[in-house]
């Protein structure tokens, strides 16, 4: 088969992993060396498909040819997709020629099961080694783990590998059990502990190795079984505090070909993986608990992002005096993000704040307003109940359609 | 009215500024412009000759700021950056800060600018020449690129640290770069030649890059209006996956948001995998 139908194939394969992220690399550069490429820490998208995401690391697999089932994969064994393989050679003449293009900033390398775990984890391996020792690459890699495999491989790999991963897939053990049956939760979270102590091994000596300075990161379908949000910000909660991840990736089940009836064949729900997005942002930037943002079993509102939603059900906090509320608080505000507060806080160390400078600062003052106090503002809307307010403010929801026997 | 001309280049505004500021020279009396000046209540009076008496001090971290707003190209590219000196340098720093109108603006050329260096490292594209061409012009990669603000001189050092010892230029309608694997040549005026040579450029293995985008592209998350948020149309003509993204949207919008696979390999014949010690159908 020709490299370039290979190409297509093992990349269709692969579109169904969220995460593209090229930052937190330590500072490389290639000025002047042999080799080539370089990272300082922040990632570049190179392109965006059609489907508003990223482009920012060649993201292949290395086969789409596996042993596992799980049913929510549109590789698993029982489909019916063409199949294929890159030799490492080819994957590695793929990622210089795109890297030299600019076309990529790395490479984020995954593969089928074949033979076994520890086969597979090698050839994954084999591929970052002659990148980074024969080719003397220097831009990102970041390499799905494979659960399974024999913890000195993984260590292996995160020597080499700027980023690795381990993904979850589904939120419960229920669920994993039901889906995907040679996949077990308890080996999912040994190998994230695996990298998470290579990690800890390393930290705080400036001489050792570097392991996986970009961090690990996992990911969760959404939307291919029944769990509720609640769970999973609970575990999403859990696996930032256990394991130290960088990233917790949402991917909004997207229907695949050859569909077995054990998941759903229905449009990806892309708004509650927004909202899940926002509530994780909310939780690693502005110190949010899972338990804050949900306070009981269900999902996220769909129509009010939960940064309203926390605001709302809190309205004993409000209304926040710009001039004074500490920035911790004043992040808490709906509309007002974390550069504008370091805007705020620098502007009221001159002068008193008015509401104007809000307009000037681009603050989204619709949902701001009912929360604010300025030098020259008081809220009339500080004594309407919360639910009036969310009306108010409510995103107009796209309309639902009737399903045909409902 | 004094009127000015500092070529678009910052250190030649600098020196005018401060001559201006130590005569205490108000922004209102003072206009830059590119080439003849065609305002006729303008009655140009000269730039006075050696320093004034007026001792400034500003904060050092606007000098930074300016030098990055003044590769704004926009109205007033100039004469902004006097009138926020002028207000710092009379005590009022609020008029560097986002909150203040006058601030703000100029906060918001910088982001405009920074903006513009990330579409810069992002959106280039190199196109690799041919060895035996490379050979004789002692290039290896050659790109045409527009920009929108004058960055290229102050980001394009970014391209030396990502291809290490490869030779490249990159051309644009008004100035261009080129790295022979030790040092920059930037041209403020880029030769013809160069663009010539970025534009023409022979692209044998060019259809791998292509084929990834329509790839890894899933139709059934269709949503053209977050792409053209973060890569406006104006770069796509230069982008070899520019030309897909209207055929790509067609298509998905068009019934294939049904699942996420790309027709060419949904018309392929599939494999189902029958694992080691079983046999028949699964």
């Amino acid at each position: 088969m020709q490299l370039i139908a290979k190409l297509g194939i093992l990349a269709d394969a692969a579109k169904y992993d969220a995460s593209c992220a090229s930052s937190g690399a330590p500072k490389r550069s290639s000025k002047g060396r042999d080799g080539l490429g370089a990272t300082n820490g922040m990632g570049i998208c190179h392109s965006y498909t059609p489907d508003g995401r990223c482009v920012s690391l060649l993201k292949v697999l290395l086969t789409n040819f596996c042993l596992y089932d799980c049913q929510y994969c549109v590789n698993r064994r029982t489909s019916n997709v063409p199949r294929a393989r890159f030799t490492p050679e080819e994957v590695v003449r793929l990622t210089l020629d795109f890297y030299r293009r600019n076309c990529i900033s790395g490479l984020f390398l995954s593969s089928g099961i074949i033979r076994s775990a520890d086969y597979t984890m090698e050839q994954l391996i084999r591929v970052a080694r002659l990148l980074r020792e024969e080719h003397e690459f220097r831009g990102y890699i970041h390499l799905k783990t494979i659960p399974d495999a024999d913890p000195l491989l993984i260590e292996e790999a995160g020597r080499l590998a700027d980023r690795l991963s381990v993904n979850i897939e589904l939120p419960t053990d229920e669920s994993l059990q039901l889906l995907a049956p040679e996949k077990k939760a308890s080996t999912i979270r040994l190998a994230m502990g695996t990298i998470h102590q290579g990690q800890l091994a390393v930290a705080g000596e400036r001489n050792a190795p570097r392991f996986t300075p970009a961090g690990q990161s996992t990911q969760l379908i959404v939307g291919a079984d029944s769990t509720d949000d609640h769970t999973i910000l609970g575990n999403a909660q859990a696996l930032y505090q256990g394991y130290a991840l960088k990233r917790v990736y949402y991917s909004a089940f997207s229907p695949i070909p050859d569909s077995p009836s054990s998941v759903p064949l229905a449009a990806p729900p892309l708004l509650r993986e927004h909202r899940l997005y926002q509530a994780d942002f909310l939780m690693r930037g502005y110190g949010y608990s899972a338990g804050e943002l949900l306070r009981e079993a269900g999902n996220l509102a769909l129509d009010i992002d939960p940064k309203l939603a926390w605001a709302l059900a809190n309205r004993e906090v409000f209304p926040l005096d710009v001039n004074r509320a500490e920035p911790a608080l004043l992040a808490r505000i709906p509309g007002i993000g974390l550069r504008s507060v370091q805007r705020l806080v620098a502007l009221r160390r001159e002068r008193r704040i008015r509401y104007d400078d809000l307009v000037q600062l681009r603050c989204v003052l619709d949902k701001a307003r009912p929360f604010i106090v300025t030098s020259d503002y008081r809220p009339p809307e500080a004594e309407v109940r919360s639910g009036l307010l969310r009306a108010r403010l409510r995103e107009p929801q796209a309309p639902q359609q009737m399903g045909l026997w409902a | 009215m004094i009127a000015l001309d500092c070529g678009n280049d910052f250190a030649t505004w600098r020196e005018q500024a401060r001559t201006l500021l130590s005569h205490n020279i108000d922004p209102c009396d003072v206009v830059w412009a590119q080439g003849l000046m065609h305002d006729l209540l303008a009655l140009p009076t000269p730039l006075p000759t050696g320093r004034g008496s007026f001792r400034a001090r500003i904060p050092a971290a606007l000098l930074g700021q300016l030098e990055q707003a003044g590769r704004y190209r926009g109205d007033q590219r100039w004469s902004l950056l006097y009138e926020v000196l002028w207000r710092v340098a009379h005590g009022d720093r609020t008029a560097m800060l986002a909150g203040d109108r006058l601030g703000s603006e100029l906060q918001r050329r910088i982001k405009q600018v920074s903006r513009e260096a990330h579409h810069l490292h992002a959106f280039v594209r190199f196109v690799p020449l041919p060895p035996q061409l490379a050979e004789h012009l002692q290039l290896d990669l050659v790109a045409f690129h527009e920009p929108a603000h004058d960055i290229l001189h102050s980001a394009s050092e970014h391209f030396a640290e990502r291809l290490g010892r490869q030779r490249w230029l990159i051309a644009t309608p008004e100035d261009g770069i080129r790295y022979d694997g030790n040092a920059l040549d930037y041209r403020k005026q880029c030769p013809e030649q160069w663009q010539q040579w970025a534009q023409q450029a022979d692209d044998p293995d060019g259809e791998l890059w292509p084929t990834y985008y329509r790839h890894t592209f899933n139709p059934a998350r269709v949503n053209p209006g977050a792409l053209a948020q973060h890569m406006p149309g104006r770069f796509w003509r230069h982008l070899p996956e520019g030309a897909l993204i209207g055929q790509l949207v067609g298509q998905a919008q068009r019934g294939k948001q049904r699942d996420g696979q790309a027709a060419e390999v949904a018309s392929q014949g599939g494999k189902r995998i029958v694992p080691r010690g079983q046999s028949g159908p699964l």
